[in-house]
């Protein structure tokens, strides 16, 4: 017998496993190193980028009302930027709680369409009509339903995140490892049980990457709802303020508002990423260092 | 169609049963037909004994995975009788099959769990298991730290911490390497010798089926269908008693010829 270890009613005496693995930390040999292959390939590409962009201004002579240089945007950035901020807050709680909606009632639909293969039938040829609607159509109705405001806004970044967040759950649920859903069944696990126990848990990964994509699609939805449904007054989005300035030519301004709705949307995404490291980090090859 | 070679299925099945208790699990001219027609496996007749091994072998295509899924009740029966006389079964897959987010102790403790054996009942057969097996410090290891023999270990932790009175095993052995394959025969039989389950282990390999088990199934492709039964010559025993390997050699030689001439 060439077992690691003696049986229990083995009278070899101690145990002779051998000892478990210890984790041990990688990283990269150096800072150096770690500058050279991941910070410096986008900072140079930055800089050629923008020097190219100066440089057509120059060339051309193209005034900022028509494209502002990048120097025109930074001082507008350090002119403006703090004063946008109630307006990115606005856009941002307005993602926040179109994500929150769309993450529900896209996760419920899901989980009913992967329990029952016949709400699935009747549902999803719905979801997906959903997602082709343009959603510049649909918000001036939302406007008529709900009024101009946060609740159309909320609705309108809801209805363009849910369908990510549905469709990439509904996958996820139905590609359960067939030997494990067996494995449930022969123990005797209840629908219920196998449902929250392997088939959520497994989903995870297609999950949390339907929740990326609509982290993005959330912000995209709100701004879209500024367009049609902003209102000014200190309570509009950036939505808003790009129409504002779009209108006035205020065309560094509207730059800026640019600007900070991307970072609206990495703050969300970067969330959404931290959360799904922090579940799949210990398991999933996703999330495991590449060095692994 | 079955041809049971001597000495005949009933006291086989008597020599592993020391109570002389009734098989198992008995097919009775089980057949089995998909909807469109296809014959997956023909009638046949089989049983296994309590604390007996059966392997199965045979070409891919000859229907050794429907024979122990309809066993399980995994796949239904089309034609004759399957009467089955224990509900402690234990299911291992060619893979682990394994719950990627939890650690070894809690995959081990899965079944148990799913099937409402008490924590602290379970608990305790876990650790036994665990034990056994030889991977009492990878506990709290999750499957990715876990090399390809070590999964398969863990995977038959899980099957015995149910205590199952019959393991089916579908090429539980196939993806190791040969070294790591013929450590884990010798760990099968090993847990086999400590807890006294009957099983129904399927495989391609001759040599292993001959390893592992009292009788042998041959099965041929095509339809599919049980050619012979053939009693080993030397099975093993509780006792670990020494193996006549010349008997053995001899008896898989006749089953690599009976492959070649159901190919030829």
């Amino acid at each position: 017998m060439t077992t690691l270890t003696p049986t229990p009613t083995s009278t070899t005496g101690r145990s002779t496993a051998p000892e478990a693995p210890k984790t041990v930390a990688v990283r990269p040999r150096n800072r150096a190193v770690f500058v050279r292959r991941f910070v410096l390939p986008p900072v140079v590409a930055a800089v050629i980028g923008l020097a190219l962009w100066q440089l057509v201004i120059v060339v051309f002579a193209l005034p900022p009302y028509l494209l502002p240089g990048p120097i025109d945007v930074w001082e507008a950035f350090l002119d403006r930027a703090v004063s946008m901020l109630p307006a990115a807050w606005v856009t941002m709680q307005e993602a926040i709680f179109g994500f929150l909606l769309a993450l529900g009632s896209g996760f419920l639909a899901a989980l009913i369409m992967a329990r029952w293969a016949i709400a699935e039938r009747g549902l999803y040829p719905y979801l997906v009509l959903l997602q082709t609607i343009p959603i510049v159509a649909v918000a001036p109705l939302f406007v008529v339903w709900f009024g101009a405001g946060m609740t159309t806004n909320v609705l309108v970044a809801a209805m363009i995140a849910v369908f990510p967040v549905a469709a990439n759950t509904l996958q996820g649920l139905k590609s359960t490892d067939r030997n494990l859903v067996q494995l449930y069944r022969m123990a005797g696990a209840p629908p219920r049980v196998q449902l929250f126990s392997l088939r959520v848990p497994a989903a995870l990964p297609s999950i949390l990457t339907g929740l990326r994509i609509a982290s993005g699609s959330s912000v995209i939805g709100a701004i879209v709802g500024e367009f049609v449904a902003g209102i000014g007054g200190g309570e509009g989005g950036l939505g808003y303020v790009i129409t504002l300035n779009a209108t006035q030519l205020r065309t560094p301004d509207l730059f800026v508002a640019v600007l900070l709705a991307s970072a609206v949307s990495l703050v969300l995404f970067g969330i959404v990423a931290t959360i799904e490291s922090q579940l799949l980090k210990r398991w999933h090859e996703s999330a495991l260092p590449a060095e692994e | 169609m079955t041809d049971t070679l001597a000495p005949t299925e009933a006291p086989m099945a008597a020599r592993h049963s020391p109570t002389g208790a009734a098989p198992l699990i008995e097919f009775r001219q089980v057949e089995k037909t998909y909807s469109n027609g296809f014959q997956a496996v023909e009638p046949f007749d089989l049983t296994v004994g309590r604390g007996e091994i059966v392997s199965l072998v045979g070409p891919s295509g000859c229907g050794k995975t429907t024979v122990i899924r309809m066993a399980a009740g995994l796949s239904t029966v089309t034609g004759g009788d399957l009467i089955r006389r224990t509900e402690q079964l234990a299911y291992v897959f060619q893979d682990p099959t394994l719950l990627a987010w939890r650690n070894v102790r809690s995959n081990v403790e899965l079944v148990a769990k799913l099937k409402g054996i008490d924590k602290a009942t379970r608990a305790a057969a876990a650790s036994a298991a665990i034990s056994t097996v030889g991977l009492d410090a990878f506990q709290k290891s999750l499957p990715r730290q876990l090399s390809g023999g070590m999964k398969m270990r863990v995977s038959l932790a899980r099957a015995i911490t149910s205590a199952p009175e019959l393991m089916m095993m579908d090429e539980p052995f196939a993806a190791l390497d040969e070294f790591t394959r013929e450590n884990m025969q010798k760990e099968l039989l090993r847990l086999w010798r400590l807890n006294d389950f009957g099983a129904m282990f399927i495989t391609h390999s001759i040599s292993e089926a001959v390893t592992l088990g009292h009788r042998i199934v041959v099965m041929a492709a095509k339809p599919g269908r049980i050619t012979t039964i053939i009693d080993s010559p030397s099975p093993p025993t509780k006792d670990d008693a020494p193996r006549d390997l010349d008997a053995l050699a001899a008896t898989a030689r006749t089953i690599s010829k009976l492959l070649a001439g159901e190919e030829s």
